[in-house]
């Protein structure tokens, strides 16, 4: 009987969740069919792991965007923090010692402080101005590093491997992202930044200081970036790169509008984010392991960001988009 | 009239226009002061072969942008034009050029449909379909680097006409076509309005929706334009092809003076910002300058141009 009460409750709040989070649905079906088609290759702990390794990378970088997102601003400037960050890494190396790892989280707050008080003061579209640092940043860091990726040692004890097929980058971002959905979700912070998200000038007149709220958005947002950099830096090879890939760039922005953080604001957030990670990187894994052709993918990849902003557009009728 | 020119309020009504001109001669006499081989002529070659491609992908973009959208996918649609003409010079003849443009049109289309119909966020949507075509470019071309044999097709950039390159007179047409759409059509008008107010424009008898889908498709028709021509000039290419543009494009937009916000500004004005980044890039590179260095300044431009002409009275919440 108990059992049966409880199912009775149960089911109601599991169809409320697949409602408002259609994405797990997605997931599941996604699993389903890649381990139909081919369990020899996506059922095995190798597979699992590799998936696992490639969330924290999406995970990390999507984390702090999407706290802005929900604003309804953007943030790119990510991979610039990382890649800056690194190659800062590095040249503090010899006068700072092990601490040096500190300057990313650092460059991450002063950076997301500064796009906050351009965004705010000089309002600039934040897409644009992001974009504008992000490639600023690149350059400097193939200006400090000389064009070549330069390693660094000494902080291999970040992902060393603690249990098997657990990547120990998962396990540092599991109280990350603890942290971000908390502020998000359980303090007057995140309550803001959700009522600036759907309605700027209403939260104005209801007496928040828009301007302040917007430049902490944009400061969690490098700060968590750039406490997600520690563990990339180390997770992504240990090593300041020097290329920009756009698919680094674009790939968050997948995964945060997969999970259903629309563009516009007001909704979604971190703990969304990890979900349009999570099926982000399956559906990437399963591609990748089927034996369609890896130009093809980039293809798909394009296909499914589209289909994801429009769906998640849905129902903006009305609202002024530039 | 001495006096008028020099008045401040002058000064303050025309500074998007001095501006640039000021940035432009500084550009020419710093480089020319450093490196005397800046305005020889095979200097000068090289700055208009530099120039002509980017300033046709610049005026398209100015359309986007004086509308206050955003087109992220111009870049990528010129790689692809440019890429369809050397992958199918040699089976469709002279009928790639059409084939090109056709399909940067019909992405031009899906861009406008996104934003207009489905309410995508400009930027949102072309980034999405730039990945996309970025996606279509790779497939096709499987990553090679590939080569035009066919010379006749070469000419169509690289003929000599009173001493420069005929790519220079495509982009000079280009540019004359649309300051004259811009100024004097019904079709520029438009663009104005809805740049400076889409709910006044609506509310005035236009058509929003319809009139952002044909910016969209003009912005990629001329994307796809400076691709062929692009081709015609360089003769081959791959992937790589516009790898750097994006920032330097957008840049030559702003530093024209054409605000991010839309309505103000114009292709009139891309011509000096054209003439400002690609020059500078040029010259730059002539003084064996690196690529970091470049992008640093060129993001550094774009900044502080978007903050500079950007008129902040009007505005009151912006993303």
């Amino acid at each position: 009987m108990k059992i049966l009460g409880r199912n009775k409750l149960m089911t109601p709040v599991i169809i409320q969740t697949l409602k408002t989070h259609p994405v797990i649905l997605a997931l599941i079906a996604l699993v389903v069919m890649f381990s139909g088609l081919y369990p020899e290759r996506f059922l095995t702990p190798l597979n699992f792991s590799t998936i696992l390794r490639q969330l924290v990378t999406l995970t990390l970088f999507a984390l702090g965007p999407s706290i802005v997102v929900v604003t309804g601003s953007l943030d790119l400037s990510y991979i610039g923090i990382w890649m800056l960050g690194g190659i800062l890494v590095w040249l503090l190396m010899p006068i700072l010692g092990m601490f040096s790892i500190l300057v990313i989280p650092l460059l991450g707050l002063v950076t997301g402080l500064l796009i906050g008080v351009i965004q705010v003061k000089a309002k600039i579209p934040s897409f644009i101005l992001t974009l504008s640092l992000l490639v600023t940043y690149w350059g400097l860091t193939a200006a400090l590093s000389g064009g070549y990726p330069r390693p660094v040692r000494g902080y291999e004890f970040i992902t060393a491997p603690l249990i098997r097929y657990l990547p120990t980058a998962f396990l540092w971002s599991i109280p990350i992202t603890i942290a971000a959905v908390f502020i998000m979700k359980r303090t007057r912070i995140g309550t803001y930044l959700y009522a600036i998200g759907s309605n700027e000038e209403g939260a104005r007149l209801a007496g928040i200081n828009v301007d302040k709220y917007k430049i902490l958005a944009f400061t969690l947002s490098g700060l968590f970036t750039g406490i997600g950099s520690i563990i990339l830096f180390q997770h992504l090879g240990g090593a300041a790169p020097v290329e920009l890939n756009l698919n680094n760039v674009v790939w968050p922005l997948v995964a945060i509008v997969l999970g259903g953080t629309p563009l516009v604001g007001g909704s979604g957030g971190p703990q969304r984010t990890i979900l349009g990670a999570l099926t982000f990187t399956v559906v990437y894994r399963g591609l990748l392991l089927s034996l369609l052709h890896p130009e093809a993918i980039q293809l798909l990849v394009g296909l499914l960001l589209i289909v994801s902003i429009v769906v998640g557009a849905r129902g903006l009728k009305g609202v002024t988009i530039t | 009239m001495a006096r008028l020119l020099l008045s401040r309020e002058w000064l303050q009504k025309n500074m998007t226009t001095v501006g640039p001109m000021v940035a432009v001669i500084a550009i020419i006499a710093g480089f020319q002061a450093i490196n005397p081989f800046f305005l020889s002529y095979n200097g000068i070659i090289t700055l208009v072969y530099a120039m002509s491609y980017f300033l046709i992908a610049a005026c398209g973009l100015t359309f986007v942008i004086m509308m206050g959208s955003f087109d992220f996918s111009v870049v990528s649609l010129l790689k692809l034009a440019a890429l369809l003409c050397v992958l199918y010079i040699d089976k469709l003849g002279f009928l790639v050029i059409p084939l090109a443009l056709l399909t940067s049109v019909g992405f031009g289309f899906i861009n406008g449909l996104l934003v207009a119909k489905f309410n995508v966020p400009s930027f949102m949507a072309t980034l999405g379909i730039s990945v996309v075509v970025e996606g279509i470019a790779l497939y096709l071309s499987k990553g090679f680097l590939h080569i035009i044999y066919d010379e006749t097709f070469r000419v169509l950039a690289t003929t000599f006409i009173a001493g420069l390159p005929s790519i220079f007179y495509w982009a000079m047409g280009i540019w004359i076509i649309s300051t004259f759409i811009s100024m004097f059509m019904p079709f520029g008008r438009r663009t104005y309005a809805v740049g400076g107010n889409p709910i006044g424009a609506g509310l005035s008898g236009i058509n929003v929706e319809r009139h952002r889908i044909y910016v969209f498709m003009l912005s990629s028709l001329f994307g796809g334009l400076a691709g062929v021509l692009y081709m015609a000039q360089m003769g081959g290419g791959s992937m790589l092809i516009g790898a750097d543009m994006p920032i330097p494009l957008f840049a030559s937009v702003v530093a024209g003076g054409t605000a991010l916000t839309g309505g103000v500004g114009g292709p009139h004005r891309t011509l000096l910002g054209a003439i400002i980044i690609t020059w500078l890039q040029a010259g730059m590179l002539m003084l064996a300058i690196g690529r970091d260095t470049q992008m640093v300044t060129f993001g550094l431009i774009a900044l502080g141009m978007s903050i500079a002409t950007t008129d902040r009275r009007r505005i009151l919440i912006i993303k």
